[in-house]
């Protein structure tokens, strides 16, 4: 009941900002005063840490474009909705958005599962969303296989962590011989590895060996065994922490000295308190450095502002802001459909890296990934790293 | 290549006696009471859980914590046995019923840790031994894992001259032949079954410590013990070598099929053999009696 009456007097108020903001106008879309960019994500719920973040981000970065003049000599107006982390809620929030508050574009929301279900919606009225951390191939690509049309991110897809870990491997470490060993169960997983072999190959490696095992799994010796037998220089373990820990343990102690290799899977408290000395001088690849010098001051002026640490989806929100108002500005107009045009034809430098949205998927081309390296037990960032 | 061999033949032992000290428990409650019971896979969590809270919040000496671990779930077990098998038993219920009450409270302590402060999340036992491996050669011999085969061996030698020189063996012999025939002689069946459930506990929380040190504790470890049911059946069920042979087998296969076909096969052809087994000796290898057994 609590929640109607708040929904009720949010749409009353947007009704009534909207009328003083048009003037009586009528035609609200693109021709008032304002230029509306709507946001959805978690602000309540397990992610609301990630999703206040976001639209905190976006908040503060629409002050800081209007106080500059704003854009097309447009203030610009932002409106945010909470999906609860709930994929239906997202799709409601969209329709809203675009429906009764008439946004060109919605950045949001971090998770794929409900990147993934707004896409109909978006379709319907053709208004672009650039979705911040949402890293399932699926969410820019339908399972025919045709990219979405008004579906973009600004992360990159996760299998591309593979290809990244294979060229730094091959390029920068100077390793050769490689050994995966990856959860067969796991798309995650699976599509990580794929990435890693082509590109590991076509650099001039060799796969010495590559063994599975499934979700669930405690002992990786004997897999562990064979990959020692083949005498590899690195070992890529594409999974999560977990089995990270038990897998980089074992194959310590089976007197296995290779270097590891990881992705976005491995960074947490407990692989540390578990196997700091297996996974010591081991390499990260992760979507961002906290560490990384470029992007502290989007971290010191947030912390300034809202008093609280930046989250990673936090710099992820005002790439995905950035992108956005470049492709305003290069569609010179506020028009949802020329600015979903000019969104793959922009080049951006985020704080995340360059971005520049590829036509065929709409996943940033070549994008750096931050490569960590695990030293006395911290994470040390090394460089950033993109494969073109 | 030989030195490969010889790696594996050390990982598949590790792997096998954990089996085996898991196995035994199914095998001794089926000896009697001629049902497979599942709960035996929570007592083995709650037993890692025990562990782990002794180490880590009452910092107790290792050897404490493994009696209690031990002690904790033997009182576990004993208690379920009282609260969901001792009314079936009363009335005589058929045994598709226990195995179904065996399931329910398996799923029961699993949620139980999960709802409760603990949590959903896998914790790791700090580190009690040095993890650095005693290298014969190029082959390595984890220190946890000699630990892990004596204990297992040790404990399984003092089960089986329980069984076999006691008076109370002597009993549980007998009413594993037949509980008519052994009450008749007055062989108190309730105080059989009790001790039957105090040492398949207590060999849980060996199982269960050995377990969360060799790898993690979390609720699902109960899962694990599936490998090892199958283990007690592929032996015979029911017979405490057959439980030993069977998980030992069950582990040398399993590492066997990984380090020299793929991994993704090992469970594949692991089951299969098991099938092939039953199907030509359908009590397992070392079973022995014919009746319908659930």
């Amino acid at each position: 009941m609590k929640k109607n009456v708040l929904l009720i007097v949010s749409v009353l108020l947007i009704f009534a900002m909207m009328l003083t903001a048009c003037g009586g106008s009528g035609t609200p879309k693109a021709s008032g005063d304002t230029i509306k960019i709507g946001w959805i994500g978690s602000l309540t719920g397990d992610q609301a840490v990630w999703g206040t973040c976001e639209s905190n981000t976006v908040k503060m970065l629409i002050e800081e474009v209007n106080a500059k003049g704003g854009l097309l000599g447009k203030q610009v107006e932002g409106i945010y909705y909470d999906t609860k982390g709930d994929a239906a809620e997202a799709v409601n929030a969209v329709k809203r958005l675009i429906t009764q508050d008439d946004v060109v574009a919605i950045i949001g929301p971090n998770a794929s599962g409900q990147a993934i279900s707004i896409s109909a919606v978006l379709e319907q009225y053709k208004v672009p969303d650039i979705a911040t951390v949402a890293t399932n191939p699926k969410v820019t690509v339908g399972d025919d296989g045709k990219v979405k049309p008004y579906n973009f991110r600004v992360c990159f897809i996760d299998p591309y962590q593979g290809a990244v870990a294979a060229g730094y491997a091959c390029d920068k470490l100077g390793l050769k011989n490689a050994a995966i060993l990856y959860d067969v169960a796991s798309d995650y997983s699976q599509g990580f590895t794929e990435f890693f072999e082509k590109t590991f190959i076509e650099k001039g490696g060799k796969i010495v060996a590559k063994e599975g095992f499934k979700e669930g799994d405690v002992d990786f010796r004997p897999q562990l065994s064979k990959i020692k037998d083949a005498k590899p220089d690195l070992i890529l373990m594409p999974y999560y922490y977990k089995e990270v820990a038990l897998s980089a343990n074992q194959a310590r102690d089976l007197g296995i000295n290779a270097t590891l290799i990881g992705g976005d899977g491995w960074p947490s408290e407990q692989l540390m308190e578990m196997a700091a000395k297996s996974i010591e001088g081991s390499y990260v690849v992760n979507h961002l450095d906290f560490n990384d010098p470029e992007v502290k001051p989007l971290q010191e002026a947030y912390r300034a502002k809202y008093n609280l640490p930046m989250e990673l989806n936090g710099y992820m929100a005002h790439d995905a802001f950035k992108l956005l108002e470049a492709a305003i500005i290069d569609a010179s107009s506020a028009d949802p459909e020329k600015i979903t045009e000019s969104l793959t034809k922009v080049t951006v430098e985020g704080v995340t890296g360059t971005i520049k949205l590829s036509e065929e998927d709409h996943n940033p081309v070549g994008k750096q990934a931050a490569i960590v390296k695990i030293e006395n037990a911290d994470y040390i960032f090394q460089e950033k790293y993109g494969l073109q | 290549m030989s030195e490969l061999f010889l790696q594996q033949i050390i990982n598949g032992l590790s792997i096998g006696s954990v089996y085996a000290l898991m196995a035994v428990g199914y095998s001794l409650v089926y000896s009697i009471m001629n049902f497979s019971n599942f709960a035996h896979g929570g007592v083995i969590m709650i037993g890692a859980y025990i562990g782990y809270f002794s180490l880590t919040f009452l910092k107790v000496p290792f050897f404490i914590a493994f009696v209690l671990s031990a002690f904790g779930s033997g009182i576990l077990a004993v208690v379920m046995e009282k609260i969901v098998y001792r009314p079936l038993r009363k009335r005589n219920a058929p045994f598709l019923y226990f195995i179904i009450s065996a399931m329910g409270a398996s799923i029961f302590l699993e949620n139980v840790v999960i709802a409760s402060p603990i949590g959903p999340t896998f914790r790791s036992y700090p580190t009690v031994f040095s993890s650095e491996p005693i290298m014969l050669g190029s082959v390595a011999l984890g220190r946890i894992d000699l630990l892990m085969f004596v204990i297992s061996a040790i404990s399984l030698m003092v089960l089986v001259y329980i069984i076999e020189k006691t008076k109370i063996g002597l009993s549980i012999r007998a009413t594993s032949y037949s509980i008519k025939g052994s009450t008749l002689m007055g062989v108190n069946v309730d105080k059989v079954i009790f001790i039957i459930f105090v040492l398949g506990g207590l060999l849980a929380g060996l199982a269960g410590m050995l377990f969360g040190m060799r790898y993690t504790v979390y609720p699902q470890i109960g899962n694990i013990t599936t490998k090892s049911f199958i283990a007690a059946v592929f032996g015979g069920l029911g017979s405490l070598p057959g439980a030993v042979i069977g998980s030992v087998l069950l582990g040398l296969i399993e590492t066997m099929v990984s380090g020299y076909l793929s991994s993704q096969y090992r469970d594949l052809i692991a089951f299969a053999l098991l099938i092939l087994v039953l199907v030509v000796k359908p009590t397992g290898l070392m079973g022995k009696t014919t009746e319908d057994k659930a």
